[in-house]
């Protein structure tokens, strides 16, 4: 390259030094965690373990994908992820775009209403009763409406939503584009960027999620998987059951929770780099308004 | 996402079952078997001790149902097909999560939409819901319950219900009936180092101080016994402390409880501030000072101290039946000639005998929906064949005669068919008991009669048990049920002062604190409300005995 100057050539050297080493901590505990879920009992027991798996064994992955119960959950996990993510993402940008109006009468209230949620609610059991009396427990719906809007997601929306020149809606409603219109032809192309930031945070939270699964379902079949992997794992570290210490039993004991963070990690890490470039402009755009 | 601590549930639960507690003021109506006349149908009629339940119409009830983690729930286990051809009962189970049972529990229980058979409850958690009126005071209904009754009569087990019962004088909870205490934790030994050092099995804890030096004059760079089970909130060394409180009279470590009954004073006391605390602080500190005792088995992980017994470190540590075998057996096995056994648990001033309060196991609340079913006779006939008839348990915990055992307990001719494992039992075999056939599982078989325990033990364990049931079970403290304020004010005083008790506890018996100064740490109990609680406990023990004798 031209005109690049000694100094410059030792900040790069020195640049990707420091980011190498950023790379290595923040890769070390995915790979350590994908080392353990493959090595041995007792060789994980007494820590020998760094990144490369010890006394290859993978009764645990045996274990838990040969359980006919853990696919069902999966596939209802992937299930309930997608459509809660996409009614979240329509309700959540209708609740966005309206606020975002200024000439809404009546905006502030909608927005205390929105707001005086996230600090106060209905309590467990209230909810449980409410969720049980219209009908919905051991329905997917369960899992979906009471999580279907997220306050914070709609302030982080509204926020973009208002960043955007009022000029090009004028000049859409010029050209006879009318309400519904505007949005789906102008407001939501130019916002892809923040519906992906939207996609990842609920995707994410509906992935993670056990407590809607855990309460209102009272069927196995039913359950997302992050219910039966949290079984699995309070299993083998409390040990309530005295009687089943097999030697299975221990080797799954040693190595499940990597095993289970590995599985259930895979997919939704998998989204990222997709949605990644998005995520990061998203984010910055909804802060810095004006 | 809501994000929920157990505060909030309790919160949740508290005011759910006050609510509910104001609209339950209203109805009076206490069940009593006379008034069970439109309940009968499917009942049997005379049903009695020793007779198979069978419902004369097919019945289905809801249950609560703990999905373990080690054998998932399964709809199609052979055990529920078979439950359905003995007694023409089909169970409805909502599944949950061990993970979250207990949580789960209180939800539904709270919100009035509970199943009507409740198990896996342990005692005192049933006290959260008697006020919500949720559940049902099943004292009134044990005259359905002829094997219930029976067991609890042979058993002499009586005054250990009467320890579950509430203000009202009727307890909540159908709990597990043991027969017999069953000690399963002690110490365990490398008998090879006793045979080397020509030592004999210590008696008495002091003859295992003697052991102990021995075993430190051979190898004076070591802590003979380097503890483990030490997790918060308790002091730590949690099963040295408990084993060695009991055998002084009191309790510690694990077996911590803040009230002892002093039978001679006919009164509660703070278990903290008894001098059979002392006592036992004396002994953990002296095993300390001599350098028997290492320091750290107080702090350190069980897998730190594993390694300690593993490389040789150590010849002492904690056990039970299952540790043995499955850690500390294979921990030495690269030990040359190494050998570990369980040891007889060593006897102290409170003599030759085991607490009695541990014979009750966890039970089953019944819901209060239960008492409007037509079937409600049969429910608690069919609850009483199969938690507590011998035939019940047995076909819970063993499963069909023929098919997956054969022989008796009673005469010890029993055995497991070898096609199928559990536990340390055929190890080699496919099919799995609790997995596959959903058999001794934790929601149905508990409890019973010391033949049927032993029947899951290995001729190791059944020599230990063997000893361990001639000694004598010490009588167990009366009730002194508290009101829901005491219960309250007890609560904030109780956590104060049991922290106060844990960090001395460590601190006297590392030596960090003389225990010369155990006048003064009993004066900082009082200051902190110790003498007030023993008061009020009190109180509540003479209310309950005017009222109900």
């Amino acid at each position: 390259m031209v005109g690049v100057t000694r100094g410059y050539r030792v900040f790069q050297t020195v640049n990707g030094f420091v980011l190498a080493i950023v790379v290595a901590v923040t890769l070390f505990p995915f790979i350590h965690v994908l080392a353990r879920s493959f090595s041995g009992e007792q060789e994980i027991r007494s820590g020998q373990v760094s990144i490369w798996p010890k006394g290859f064994n993978v009764t645990t992955y045996e274990k838990v994908m040969s359980d006919p119960i853990f696919w069902v959950n999966y596939r209802n996990t992937v299930f309930y992820t997608v459509v809660a993510t996409a009614i979240a993402l329509v309700l959540t940008t209708c609740y966005a775009y309206v606020l975002s109006k200024k000439h809404l009468k009546g905006r502030g209230l909608l927005v205390g209403i929105a707001v005086f949620t996230m600090f106060f609610n209905g309590g467990l059991i209230p909810n449980y009763v409410l969720v049980s009396s219209l009908g919905l427990r051991n329905t997917l719906w369960a899992i979906v409406l009471p999580n279907a809007i997220s306050v914070f997601n709609v302030l982080v929306m509204k926020a973009f939503f208002e960043s955007l020149p009022v000029e090009l809606e004028e000049a859409a409603a010029v050209d006879g584009s009318g309400t519904y219109g505007t949005l789906l032809r102008i407001v939501l192309p130019l916002s892809k960027a923040v519906l992906a930031t939207m996609l990842l945070f609920y995707a994410v939270s509906f992935w993670n999620s056990w407590f809607a699964g855990f309460l209102y379902m009272d069927r196995q079949e039913l359950f997302p998987v992050t219910v039966y992997l949290r079984n699995l794992i309070a299993g083998a570290t409390s040990g309530t059951d005295n009687t089943a210490t097999s030697e299975a039993a221990l080797q799954i004991a040693a190595s499940i929770q990597a095993v289970t963070i590995v599985l259930i990690m895979l997919p939704i890490m998998l989204v990222y780099p997709f949605i990644q470039r998005y995520f990061v402009s998203g984010v910055m755009l909804g802060a810095v308004k004006g | 996402m809501i994000q929920l601590t157990r505060r909030h549930l309790l919160t949740a639960a508290g005011a759910a079952a006050v609510a509910a507690g104001l609209s339950a003021c209203s109805d009076d109506g206490e069940g009593s078997t006379e008034g069970l006349d439109g309940k009968r149908a499917g009942a049997m009629e005379g049903f009695k001790a020793g007779d198979q339940f069978k419902a004369t119409e097919p019945l289905s009830f809801s249950i609560m149902m703990l999905s373990n983690q080690a054998y998932p729930y399964k709809a199609d286990w052979p055990f529920f097909k078979e439950l359905t051809a003995r007694t023409n009962v089909t169970l409805e189970s909502t599944a949950v999560p061990g993970s979250d049972y207990n949580q789960k529990r209180s939800v539904v229980v709270s919100a009035g939409d509970a199943p009507m058979i409740i198990p896996k409850t342990y005692h005192p958690d049933e006290e959260a819901f008697i006020a919500g009126g949720a559940i049902l005071p099943v004292s009134d209904y044990v005259d359905l319950m002829p094997h219930f009754k029976d067991k609890v009569a042979r058993w002499n087990l009586q005054a250990n219900l009467d320890g579950f019962k509430a203000e009202d004088g009727k307890y909540y909870l159908l709990p597990g009936l043991h027969e017999n205490t069953w000690q399963d934790y002690s110490l365990a030994v490398r008998t090879d180092v006793m045979e080397k050092l020509k030592l004999t099995a210590p008696t008495t804890w002091d003859d295992l101080t003697g052991v102990l030096r021995e075993m430190k004059k051979a190898y004076p760079d070591q802590y003979p016994l380097s503890d483990r089970w030490s997790t918060p909130p308790q002091p730590g060394a949690n099963n040295l402390f408990n084993l060695v409180g009991t055998s002084y009279g009191t309790r510690a470590g694990w077996g911590w409880n803040p009230m002892e009954w002093d039978a001679t004073a006919a009164r509660f006391v703070y278990s903290g501030s008894m001098d059979q605390y002392r006592q036992t602080l004396e002994y953990v500190h002296n095993l300390v000072k001599e350098g028997l005792l290492d320091p750290e088995s107080f702090t350190q992980t069980d897998d730190v101290a594993r390694q300690k017994f593993a490389t040789g470190k150590s010849f002492v540590m904690s056990c039970n039946a299952q540790t043995l075998v499955n850690e500390a057996r294979k921990d030495i096995a690269k030990l040359p000639g190494a050998k570990v056994a369980k040891m007889i648990l060593p006897i102290g001033p409170a003599g030759a005998t085991l607490p009695g309060h541990t014979r009750l196991e966890n039970g089953i609340m019944i819901s209060k929906k239960a008492l409007e079913s037509k079937n409600f006779v049969a429910m608690m006939q069919f609850i009483d064949w199969l938690w507590y008839s011998d035939a019940g348990l047995m076909f819970s915990k063993w499963g069909i005669e023929g098919q997956t055992y054969t022989g008796k307990v009673d005469d010890g001719s029993f055995k497991l068919d070898p096609g199928i494992k559990w536990a340390g039992l055929n190890p080699d075999a496919t099919k799995d008991l609790q997995v596959d056939y959903g058999f001794f599982n934790g929601v149905f078989a508990y409890g019973g009669s010391t033949a049927m325990l032993n029947s899951q033990f290995s001729e190791e364990e059944k020599a230990f048990q063997a000893e361990m049931n001639k000694r004598e079970i010490r009588p167990v403290a009366p009730p002194a049920p508290l009101t829901i304020e005491e219960r309250e004010q007890v609560t904030l005083w109780d956590s104060a002062l049991k922290d106060h008790v844990f960090q001395n506890t460590l601190k006297f018996a590392l030596g960090q604190r003389p225990l010369s100064e155990w006048d003064a740490y009993v004066k900082e109990l009082e200051g902190k409300n110790a003498t007030k609680y023993v008061d009020i406990v009190n109180k509540a023990y003479e209310r309950y005995k005017k009222a109900h004798g």
